[in-house]
């Protein structure tokens, strides 16, 4: 009641002026670790070192992506209490076309996918021995198949004979013999369909081989070829880039003219975008992460992904918010409630992402069938299973979700920044938990000596960690400076300055 | 303005009207400050940072709600712990009778805890606030009736140790009440 703030005396944003040797050393750290990381990977080193680099792409661009979810919700459902702080959301969310390009190197390059996604080794290999085979066989097999239908013509022709032959037959015979030339004619056309060219001969000869030889990848193959794989590429890229930057340029938009049919376009948009947004993110994790082992499925992903990304990049938000009004940001426009109702999401994301984890853990552990189970037995052998049972049972679910059930917690700008920065680690684990235990079967199987590790790829992953957090960071920062640090001229700023739950 | 259904005399407490939400939330504040533990405010919509204008502090209800869903957690953990793996061990599905059978029990532990937690809050919150009853006194007022249309109301209750029939009513006339109104139970 008394002292409402007036959004018109924030009419004019506050910019945020990067702090140059921040800046620098973001910069630093990543243009160095890039340098260094690559150098390194031109080495036999470059399969186990393109889990480290998957690791730490997909962990930033979860972050990126969870800031776009939140901007999208927060205009799909008219939402104002959080007005203040959707720059930062949209700032976040202009980071995923950098940490896409960034994972360009392991999407293109055969010695980084090929140990990450066998499937593309292994298909290729399918099908060359395939064209080999169907080299091989292909003019015995036209032959045969020729031979095939003279064999059926000339039944058809003795059929007729027969016919011809019988003097005055009986109407039932007749019927009969005539039926029998049907049918027999039929089969001889159905054979001639057959295309007996060389080229299609070779193909029947392929798919044949390919079918017999590796079942899994030719039954996925409408899904798993390398042509579709980069159209789907091409398009989470322009689908998630494309929908984030348009938001955010609207938004800034919005904060020069003060024109409300932005704001009308912004929240249209978002109900109809969010579709091939949520698109986008199931079969980006489907292709990148699922498929670290093609021969498992699970019909969750997509939404574990999604929640993991929305829960964190939620605390994310919480850090910079705090990081920002300690260097004196933002001081009198986000208040404790702003930190109260993001608190809140945060505890809802928790159990959220607790329940997708289970839910897809207890199915699989229940109905206990064999290609389901494979991803979870990889994960509770030795090492792996006291990891999970500590940093995903305990520490990803049950901490967080008892602290912040606390009010206070959440009225603590510091300490609410701490679950938070403790939820990013546990993401971090999670992360880790999927990509990691794949690393060692995948790279050593061939071999005929399975490890379930490789030793001291741990140095990589922190190495490309580090850096993609460098880079990661130094666009951040960038991204912060390049417009007000909140939607200054949006209808809906009154509500959100003077929001109360 | 006596009610035919009121067959007592008995003085329940004042009803003040204010003019708007904004008098009504400086006068909450001053009642609060004059030390006054039994009244309330009633307004035909909510009003923001009502809540600490009154001067109250937070609900004890969201402990009972935690009460109710540790109880249910237990219950239901014990239960199914006690039948299933100590008393009469049951193989399921191949899977261990012992502490990692865990993920069998939870759909029925998570239940449980909501159940509990839910009747804690419906059964909680129906206590602190004394319903379901009969009737009020206020009902007797007509000023009152305007709560839900466009009446600001603030209500002492005679109950209260600080009121004092006189001065009370000078303390709501001081503060900005228009119309006040005994009412009587």
């Amino acid at each position: 009641m008394a002292g409402l703030k007036d959004g018109d005396d924030y009419r004019d944003g506050e910019r945020f002026k990067i702090p140059s040797t921040l800046q620098f050393a973001c910069l630093g750290v990543g243009g160095a670790g890039l340098l260094l990381f690559f150098i390194l990977a031109m080495s036999d080193r470059a399969g186990a070192m393109a889990y480290s680099w998957l690791f730490a792409v997909i962990f930033f661009l979860s972050l990126a992506v969870g800031g776009l979810f939140w901007t999208m919700l927060h205009h799909a459902s008219n939402s104002g209490w959080g007005t203040v702080v959707r720059r930062l959301m949209e700032n976040l969310a202009s980071l995923i076309p950098f940490m896409i390009v960034l994972a360009l190197p392991i999407l293109a390059f055969p010695n980084f996918r090929d140990a990450l996604w066998e499937w593309f080794p292994e298909r290729k290999a399918a099908l060359a021995d395939a064209s080999t085979y169907a080299e091989q066989k292909r003019d015995a097999y036209i032959a045969e198949r020729q031979a095939e239908i003279a064999k059926a013509e000339e039944a058809v022709a003795a059929a007729k004979k027969d016919l011809a032959d019988v003097a005055s037959p009986s109407p039932g015979h007749r019927l009969h013999l005539e039926r029998r030339i049907a049918e027999l004619e039929e089969k001889a056309a159905k054979l001639a369909e057959e295309d007996l060219s060389e080229a299609g001969a070779t193909a029947t000869l392929v798919d044949k081989h390919f079918l017999d030889h590796a079942t899994l990848l030719f039954n996925k193959r409408g899904y798993l070829n390398e042509g579709f794989w980069w159209v789907r590429q091409i398009f989470y890229f322009v689908a998630l880039s494309g929908i984030a930057l348009l938001l955010r340029s609207w938004s800034i938009r919005l904060d020069h003219d003060g024109d409300p049919k932005w704001f009308r376009w912004m929240r249209r948009w978002s109900c109809g975008l969010l579709p091939f947004f949520a698109t986008a993110w199931t079969f980006l994790v489907f292709d990148w992460l699922m498929g670290l082992d093609y021969s498992w499925f699970s019909t969750m992903w997509g939404v574990y992904l999604f929640a993991g990304a929305a829960l964190n990049s939620m605390g994310l938000l919480v850090i910079l918010l705090t990081a920002l009004r300690k260097a004196g940001y933002l001081k009198d426009v986000v208040t404790l409630e702003h930190y109260h109702l993001m608190g809140k999401l945060m505890h809802a994301f928790v159990i959220f992402w607790a329940y997708i984890a289970f839910s897809q853990f207890f199915l699989i552990w229940y109905a206990n069938i064999t290609e389901e189970t494979q991803f979870f037995l990889m994960r509770n052998t030795a090492f792996w299973n006291g990891y999970t049972i500590a940093f995903l049972v305990v520490g990803h679910f049950f901490l967080p979700f008892v602290v912040l059930l606390l009010r206070k917690v959440k009225l603590m700008p510091m300490v609410i920044s701490g679950v938070a920065a403790w939820n990013l680690l546990m993401h971090a684990f999670d992360l880790y938990w999927i990509i990691a235990p794949e690393r060692g079967p995948s790279l050593t199987a061939h071999t005929g000596n399975i490890q379930m590790t490789i030793p001291g790829a741990w140095v990589y992953d922190i190495l490309a960690f580090v850096t993609v957090a460098g880079i990661f960071g130094f666009f951040l920062l960038r991204q912060l400076a390049s417009a007000s640090l909140f939607p200054c001229r949006d209808p809906r700023l009154d509500e959100s300055l003077n929001v109360v739950n | 303005m006596s009610n035919p259904s009121s067959s007592s005399n008995e003085l329940f407490g004042y009803v003040a009207e204010f003019s708007s939400a904004a008098d009504l939330y400086h006068a909450a504040e001053k009642v609060r400050d004059a030390g006054f533990r039994r009244w309330d405010v009633h307004t035909p919509y909510p009003v923001h940072g009502m809540d600490h204008a009154m001067g109250l502090g937070k609900s004890w209800l969201s402990a009972l709600v935690l009460g109710g869903g540790i109880s249910g957690s237990l219950t239901a953990l014990l239960l199914q712990f006690f039948t299933q793996v100590s008393l009469y061990p049951t193989v399921v599905q191949s899977k261990p009778t012992n502490l990692f059978t865990i993920p069998a029990f939870f759909p029925v532990t998570f239940e449980l805890t909501i159940l509990l937690s839910a009747f804690a809050t419906v059964g909680g919150l129906f206590t602190i606030i004394a319903l379901p009853r009969w009737n009020h006194p206020l009902f007797n007022s007509p000023l009152f009736s305007k709560f839900s249309n466009d009446g600001f109301l603030l209500v002492i209750e005679a109950r209260d140790p600080k009121f004092h029939g006189e001065k009370t009513r000078e303390l709501l006339s001081e503060i900005g009440a228009g119309q006040i109104e005994e009412v009587t139970y």
